[in-house]
């Protein structure tokens, strides 16, 4: 078991070439059975045990492509309707972003603009270079890339920081002689977005990024 | 199944197997290969942590008796709750956004507070929890959709938003959310494994 004293090594030794499983809810390593087998399962959480996640590339791009689509609508309808003295006026995130630059709060401009724009925009890239090297079994910048997974993880759901905004404003802002605010479709949209591109990071097995090459033909 | 096998650490990022070490104070541990966070050091035991969770279900408690923020226009006044602005929502197709809401900000950390305090309250005595199996596996699938902190940004920046136009005042909901998200991010950096070995390290 020397052998398996990963943390002393530069090139550490990997479970599936060892025949290890680690259980993905509760971490236990456990051995892995010789291959034509029926489901086992976790001795400890009970959760069935996989070397991989089954088809999460192909799950990864039908759930970015979802979130991709929805994201049109998403910024192209309006996400809130206000009224107010002067007349009601409907809004898009981005003429939100617009709005609040014009006003001189360029602050929180910036964040919506970060967690609106940015952040689904960074997904779908990220997500995207993951997969493509993936696909094309890269050995490039393993490390990186599975920081860059984790970016992908760690922001997922700041952009639902919108959907926040929106249902609090609709709530508070409720004066029928002076002003109210109500939600409108693109936020419902939007809201696919952030879901969609949350299940899609969820999907994708970062550990493929390191499955290609030298060491094993997976 | 080896007993080695069991102080092995598989990283979830990159398949690296590794040998456990023991932490100390401040101490965190690496996979050497993808650089992901593998194990941290806390020295907080039950009785620490089932005050945390406490301490957390009360924060929730009050953070959804109180308003977050009231505004006030002409003498009326309109208030905002975590709960009311979902709620206010829940009609035709902004259903779907609200219901969305309301399970990541209310149902899922009221979900997890809950599971904590049963799971905890019955390892203080030694004891395993009825259904502590299943229990922590929902605690486990549940957490990525759990958002206390983007709720708490985005009432900060309603309230900024809203001021341009109208009086907002914070309300004592805002201030009890801000201090459950601190106490909910403490409560969720301890690992899952700490969970499923707690009765073998504290009985």
């Amino acid at each position: 078991m020397d052998a398996l004293a990963g943390s002393r090594v530069i090139t550490p030794v990997r479970a599936l070439s060892v025949g290890l499983v680690a259980c993905r809810t509760c971490g236990l390593v456990m051995q892995r059975r010789p291959v034509p087998t029926p489901t086992t399962f976790c001795r400890r959480c009970t959760t069935v045990l996989r070397e991989r996640l089954p088809r999460s590339a192909e799950h990864t791009l039908a759930w970015l492509i979802a979130g991709v689509i929805l994201y049109v609508p998403a910024n192209v309808l309006p996400v809130m309707y206000v009224s107010g003295v002067g007349g009601g006026e409907e809004s898009t995130i981005l003429g939100g972003v617009v709005s609040f630059w014009r006003a001189g709060s360029w602050d929180i401009a910036a964040l919506i603009f970060a967690a609106s724009v940015a952040v689904p925009a960074t997904k779908f890239l990220a997500l995207g270079v993951l997969l493509w090297t993936v696909h094309r079994g890269s050995d490039w910048a393993r490390k990186q890339r599975t920081a860059l997974y984790r970016l992908v993880e760690f922001i997922g759901y700041w952009s639902m920081l919108d959907v926040v905004v929106v249902a609090l404003t609709a709530a508070l802002l409720k004066f029928k002689a002076l002003g109210t605010a109500e939600p409108r479709l693109g936020i419902v949209f939007f809201c696919g977005v952030v879901v969609t591109t949350m299940i899609a990071a969820l999907s994708f097995d970062p550990r493929l990024i390191w499955d290609m090459g030298a060491n094993d033909g997976h | 199944m080896s007993s080695c096998a069991r102080e092995l650490f598989v990283c979830p990022h990159c398949d690296a197997v590794h040998r456990a070490v023991v932490l100390s104070r401040h101490e965190v541990a690496a996979c050497v290969a993808c650089g992901r966070v593998l194990a941290r050091h806390h020295s907080l035991s039950v009785d620490q942590l089932l005050a945390l969770t406490l301490t957390a279900a009360l924060l929730f408690l009050i953070a959804n008796s109180y308003p977050l923020m009231t505004i006030e226009v002409g003498g009326m006044h309109t208030e905002a709750t975590v709960w009311g602005a979902a709620l206010l929502m829940l009609h035709g197709w902004a259903a779907w956004p609200a219901a969305v809401l309301a399970l990541s900000m209310f149902i899922l950390p009221l979900l997890q507070i809950t599971l904590l305090f049963w799971v905890l309250a019955f390892a203080r005595f030694g004891r395993r929890a009825p259904g502590f199996r299943g229990l922590l596996v929902t605690l486990h699938r549940s957490r990525p959709w759990s958002m206390t902190e983007v709720f708490l940004l985005g009432a900060l920046v309603a309230i900024v938003k809203l001021s341009s136009w109208v009086h907002v005042t914070p309300g004592i909901g805002i201030w009890a959310l801000a201090s459950l998200t601190i106490v909910l991010t403490i409560l969720s950096m301890v690992e899952p494994r700490f969970w499923w070995t707690l009765l073998r390290a504290h009985a």
